[in-house]
């Protein structure tokens, strides 16, 4: 019991949550506060239930995404193309539905759920094609399918903005029994997703592959492991999970465009690395991909609840990223140090 | 011992501490009112206070900084003289996201803002947001791009089908009525420029001398924008004028050297400061201004209007578009001046000090 209490305390999740915890503290001390115009009462302006879910939803659709992005990363490879795949199923599944005409809010959720999961699927599929059959770096292949599945969304949707039906954003933004004002399906999704990928990550054998394809890919060879069907695996987690961040997006925010996640690959990959996943590959947690979706989402938070000039909000995730990123290699390199000191038999 | 991977989340949370020690935030400057809603009681015992969100579609265009700087006079010189005070919060994303304008709608309504001025990026989806913050008392309208399905009040900007009829009917008279024509989108999502696009379209039917050989969108940066009016230069070598729904190239002096002002013409909308020189050498004989600073300023007027003094308030108030040409490019730059505009060059100036 002491000994797993201990795992928990000292896993890089549990760090994150405790960052998560002190800069909400810090935010909440130095917030300032309103009158709610509804109650009357006086509220913080960051610890309040309307700005936590809102915060959580912000980072749900991105952090989604992060999941699926973590199989890709500790696989080895990137996905680039998160972006446009979330773009390209929005305005599909946008158009079918516009196209299908007005059916039952269950069937309208059901088939914009089925219209997307497909596209995600199939864009999936056609990045693991391309990155197991050509020996061409993923970051190559991603990058073009990112511009090809971009310019099919631009092409299909003619650049319109199309509105989804009400029914989805019925469903999206069902309050679940809590205030009306509040909003917690993408936050539900959100950690849903999370915890399906913490288990197939760390609970499945077909899990521990992708460690082991990451961590080490000729030792894999040699383990008799099937390399290209791991690495499809991956492309289509990455591309499923895309797709249900474009569902709940398109749904959550009524419409979808050509436009949509532009820019979002590189929050998705800078959520998955704040989360400790390794670009070398062997090394990730869904759950901290969550976790540094949201860390993110709060300094971008911070940045206008702490009245500060917003034009800076580049530079400082920015100089969160590259923190993040140049302690994990010197992690990476202590821990290489001390594999070499370790005497034989020493202990992990 | 702690591994450096331990210290990463730290070093971000120090990070945070560094963010929280260079905040200009209140420690907790919460009024001690409990009045329903704070812009029309007040804090007792204090001056009253409303908080306007102010969302553009974009940080970086120069369009919507104007915008700012209106809304900030305005809050300045109103406030006193309304008797309350006026706080402006700019939370306008860094580069056109219609999600993130939603998500900053929600921001703006959970920080107790008492009323939103926005300029849609995608107004299918800011609508929804409009709404909810509509529905939970706040009051919302929109300037430049607007989403008219929405709650919002009211909507101060150009009629845009009238805008880009007039600037074709410009670029028509300036090329004779004959000649081959392109168009200059800028976001193809944003219904205002589609809106200004339909408007050209119409216009160049009327002139059966004239021909649109390409509608072309743009990244609304001044340098991508003239990038793309270069390439498609070169693509179609018989373009003789531009139809620009948005002035986004002329806010680099690239195309200045770019272009022969005897070969090609361009009408554009927008005449900031940066685009006089084009305007000086004749390559744009005319400009069709929209007078951007106001767009910030009669939006917190209007909201005083509504929320301090009561005073019912149309459902569209229009903007007048301000033809630019050389016989009122001082003129114009006294004005720019006059709003705050800090880089108008002076032999600009001077042309306004002393009218031939």
């Amino acid at each position: 019991m002491r000994s797993l209490v201990q795992r928990v305390l000292t896993s890089p999740a549990a760090g994150l949550l405790m960052v998560i915890l002190l800069l909400g503290t810090i935010l909440t001390l130095f917030a300032g506060a309103h009158v709610d115009r509804r109650t009357g009462q006086e509220v913080n302006n960051f610890l309040n239930s309307n700005t936590l879910v809102q915060t959580a939803t912000d980072a749900s659709f991105f952090a989604i995404m992060a999941v699926g992005a973590t199989f890709v990363i500790i696989s080895g490879g990137i996905d680039l193309s998160v972006g446009s795949v979330y773009a390209l199923t929005g305005v599909t599944m946008a158009l079918v539905l516009r196209a299908l005409g007005p059916s039952s809010g269950l069937a309208t959720v059901l088939i914009g759920l089925a219209i997307s999961v497909s596209v995600g699927l199939v864009c999936g599929i056609l990045n693991g094609l391309m990155v197991v059959g050509l020996p061409v770096h993923p970051f190559v292949i991603t990058l073009g399918t990112m511009w090809i599945l971009r310019g099919l969304a631009f092409v299909i949707s003619r650049a319109e903005s199309i509105l989804v039906p009400a029914s989805l954003t019925a469903m999206a933004k069902a309050s679940l029994g809590l205030t009306a004002s509040l909003y917690p399906v993408p936050m539900l999704m959100m950690i849903a997703a999370a915890i399906l990928g913490m288990l197939y990550l760390e609970r499945t054998v077909m899990g521990r592959h992708i460690f082991a394809l990451g961590g080490n890919p000729e030792a894999s060879r040699f383990a008799g492991l099937r390399l290209g069907r791991i690495q499809m695996g991956v492309f289509v987690v990455s591309g499923l999970t895309a797709s249900l961040a474009a569902f709940l997006g398109a749904s959550f925010y009524g419409s979808a465009s050509c436009g949509d996640a532009a820019g979002y690959e590189l929050y998705v990959i800078a959520s998955a690395v704040v989360g400790g996943a390794s670009l070398t590959g062997g090394k990730g947690s869904a759950i901290s991909a969550m976790l540094g979706a949201l860390l993110i989402v709060l300094i971008r938070q911070s940045i206008r609840t702490l009245h500060l000039d917003q034009n800076y909000e580049w530079i400082v995730i920015g100089c969160a990223i590259i923190i993040a990123v140049v302690l994990d290699q010197g992690s990476a390199r202590v821990a290489a140090r001390r594999l070499v000191a370790a005497p034989t038999g020493g202990t992990r | 011992m702690t591994e450096p991977r331990r210290a990463a989340p730290w070093a971000l949370a120090a990070l945070a501490a560094v963010l929280a020690a260079c905040s200009g935030a209140p420690p907790s400057p919460a009024p001690s009112s409990g009045e329903a809603s704070p812009a029309a009681a007040g804090a007792a015992g204090g001056k009253r206070k409303i908080k306007i969100a102010l969302i553009a579609k974009s940080s970086t265009n120069p369009v919507f900084l104007a915008a700012r700087s209106g809304a900030e006079a305005a809050a300045k010189e109103l406030g006193p003289k309304s008797g309350v005070e006026i706080e402006v919060a700019w939370l306008t994303p860094p580069q056109e996201d219609g999600q993130v304008q939603a998500q900053r709608i929600a921001q703006a309504v959970n920080e107790g803002a008492d009323a939103i001025v926005i300029s849609c990026s995608d107004a299918g989806k800011v609508t929804g947001a409009i709404n909810d913050a509509v529905g939970r008392g706040l009051s919302v309208m929109t300037f430049d791009s607007d989403a008219p399905q929405s709650k919002r009040f009211t909507f101060y900007g150009v009629d845009d089908l009238k805008t880009g009829q007039a600037t074709m009917a410009e670029l028509a008279t300036q090329m004779g009525g004959k000649g081959k024509v392109a168009v200059l989108q800028g976001n193809q999502n944003a219904p205002n420029l589609q809106k200004r696009v339909q408007g050209v379209r119409e216009e160049a039917a009327k002139h059966p001398g004239l021909e649109i050989v390409g509608v072309f969108p743009n990244i609304e940066t001044p340098q991508d924008a003239a990038a793309e009016v270069i390439r498609v230069n070169n693509a179609y070598p018989e373009i003789q004028g531009w139809a620009m729904v948005g002035g986004w190239p002329l806010f680099t002096r690239t195309l200045l050297d770019e272009i022969d002002p005897k070969r090609m013409k361009i009408v554009a909308v927008d005449a900031l400061p940066v685009e006089l020189p084009y305007v000086e050498k004749g390559l744009a004989p005319v400009l069709l201004a929209q007078p951007v600073y106001l767009w910030g300023y009669v939006g917190v007027s209007t909201i005083v209007d509504k929320l301090v003094l009561n005073k019912t308030v149309p459902e569209r108030i229009p903007m007048e578009l301000v033809r630019v040409s050389k016989d009122n490019l001082g003129q114009w730059a006294q004005q720019l001046k006059a709003w705050g505009f800090s880089d108008v060059p002076e032999k600009y100036l001077q042309m306004g000090a002393s009218p031939k």
